[in-house]
């Protein structure tokens, strides 16, 4: 009930300041065009096909064999599944620009101390915060990625959208980039939690941008092609790491420091 | 009823508050004095479970706060805080709808309702606190601790900067929650605030220097003497005054004499000499020093 009413209030809050969102809905346009400028326009402009191109044939094969697919379909393929990872990065960007204002913003308009005084327990008030972020982020990501579909079964090459319609690709988008905005969304929160102005818990927060674009850089190159069991493992591994940081969180917040110390 | 038993709290080597005990019952209203930084707001923080005492207890209706009964505890208290701390974007009965979900009411929007018709803030409902004066947005920051009929309030300086007309309508809320029962605590500069709505007066500056009735206070720096302000010449009645008070002075039209807060009953039968013999009396008063001046004497004792 508390929890709810505190996402109510997010949700209201964000209603009326849309353009806090503004970044989210940039990466995921970003996200959205820059595959098919990549994969459908250069190759066009160009008027070279993508699977002349030896190097991105190779590389593709490290996304299977899909022997029923043309060489141009398999390079597509391969692209537009790695292009899937930008996807991930909508909630992150959401985490700076949302999550890591979440306690600072409300102590420098002094709607903490209020808030605290009320019988909401620190668990509370920072699963609202968390879910206040996650909730309209994903759904922003998951219009992108409905989006993202459409354009691959409007400009793709034959059989590559039935080829993306995989485990594998459920498995990234339901559950890699849920965790992956959770664990962003709650480090953002402890972040936000032990420092007293949000653009040190932005600064702080996009540090875990790296990671992901390490993997992300590895799956381009062709040395690393993350299975479906691998993702697997990987989307548990988050939300291992989301909890602890959820019990982080909980721990660090000190609600003393906060409304007496910070200014 | 609330109760603050030897409370006290360090900021590193800084003491804020040092072995503060207090006590609050059922429709009593104690206002908390003191300079800037004596320790008011901590205290108001304390005993709202928002921060932990160095050493000390703090007790509401016989249960001690502490970490695992603060959620249950604070569903108590009615806090005001210094600044409204509303939130800006939402509206007024938003802001309201919010904080009656969180304290579980039952029926949230009746709640709101009610509250906003008490504070005369039906008309403004819908607009967002950001376009509010700060005097409303007080009120609505005051709706907020009142909506869920507390039984506790905690008010730090609810009608710091509020017009005259808006402070009445918060003293008259504020007595119709004694009147309901309600223990309250009220920290304010305003000493004529605190003359007029208080059952008794803390004084704090780090220590609690006095609690005690406005009057009992007044009586500190009682001098004891009664002016008498007559129409004409008032040493042609020096005589009849003398009986009273063989040291009477007289400066312009006051007569001046000596009465000991025991001997005040002597006042009628002083009137009743001056009128035999033919004074116009134009003012009987007993001199009682300001509450201000009490509250400057005990700080600067200190």
């Amino acid at each position: 009930m508390r929890v709810r009413a505190l996402v109510l209030k997010e949700f209201l809050d964000l209603q009326r300041n849309r353009g806090a969102l503004l970044p989210v809905a940039l990466v995921m346009l970003l996200s959205l065009g820059m595959p098919f400028v990549i994969t459908i326009g250069v190759p066009l402009a160009t008027s070279q096909h993508l699977g002349e191109d030896p190097g991105l044939v190779r590389v593709s094969a490290s996304a299977g064999p899909h022997g029923e697919l043309s060489a141009d379909a398999r390079v597509q393929f391969f692209l537009f599944q790695q292009f899937l990872m930008l996807f991930l990065m909508t909630p992150i960007t959401a985490a700076m620009a949302l999550a890591a204002h979440a306690i600072v913003g409300e102590k420098q308009a002094r709607t903490l101390e209020p808030l605290l005084a009320t019988p909401v327990t620190t668990g509370e008030l920072l699963i609202a915060k968390v879910l206040g972020a996650l909730l309209p982020t994903s759904a922003i990501s998951f219009a992108g990625v409905a989006l993202y579909f459409a354009g691959i079964a409007m400009l793709g090459a034959p059989g590559v959208l039935r080829a993306m319609i995989t485990p594998r690709t459920a498995l990234l988008v339901f559950v890699i980039g849920p965790a992956v905005a959770l664990v962003s969304l709650q480090a953002a929160i402890v972040i936000s939690s032990r420092v007293n102005d949000a653009r040190t818990a932005q600064q702080f927060g996009v540090l875990i941008i790296v990671p992901l674009a390490a993997v992300l850089v590895a799956q381009f190159v062709g040395t690393l092609w993350l299975s479906t069991g691998a993702l697997g493992f990987i989307g548990l591994g988050l939300f291992g790491v989301w909890m602890l940081l959820a019990l982080l969180s909980v721990a660090v917040f000190d609600r003393e420091s906060i409304l007496t110390r910070w200014r | 009823m609330i109760s603050a038993n030897r409370l006290t709290k360090r900021f590193g080597s800084r003491t804020a508050v040092n072995d503060v005990s207090l006590e609050i019952g059922r429709s009593e209203i104690v206002a908390l004095l003191g300079p800037n930084g004596a320790g008011k707001t901590t205290t108001l923080r304390m005993l709202a479970g928002l921060i932990a005492p160095t050493s000390g207890t703090v007790a509401i209706d016989g249960v001690q706060l502490t970490r695992s009964t603060g959620s249950m505890l604070r569903s108590r208290i009615g806090f005001l805080t210094e600044a409204p701390g509303v939130w800006d974007r939402l509206t007024v009965r938003e802001n309201l709808m919010i904080y009656a979900r969180l304290y579980a009411l039952e029926r949230p929007k009746r709640a709101v309702d009610g509250m906003l018709e008490r504070l005369e803030m039906t008309d403004r409902s819908g607009a967002r606190a950001a376009e509010l004066s700060k005097g409303l947005r007080q009120k609505v920051s005051l709706a907020r601790a009142l909506l869920h009929e507390p039984t506790i309030l905690l008010l730090d300086e609810p009608t710091s900067g509020l017009d005259p007309e808006i402070t009445r309508s918060v003293r008259r809320l504020l007595a119709e929650r004694r009147e309901a029962g309600c223990a309250i605590l009220v920290s304010t500069h305003n000493l004529d605030e605190a003359d007029r709505i208080a059952d008794r007066v803390a004084v704090l500056h780090e220590r609690l220097i006095a609690v005690d009735p406005p009057a009992t206070l007044r009586r500190r720096l009682a001098t004891g003497r009664i002016l008498v302000r007559i129409a004409g010449d008032p040493s042609r009645y020096a005589d009849v005054v003398r009986r009273f008070d063989p040291n009477v002075s007289i400066e312009g039209s006051v007569l001046t004499l000596r009465a000991p807060e025991d001997d005040l009953e002597r006042t009628p039968a002083l009137v009743a000499a001056l009128v035999a013999a033919g004074a116009e009396i134009l003012e009987v008063r007993h001199e009682t020093p300001a509450l201000e001046d009490v509250y400057l004497h005990l700080v600067s004792d200190r």
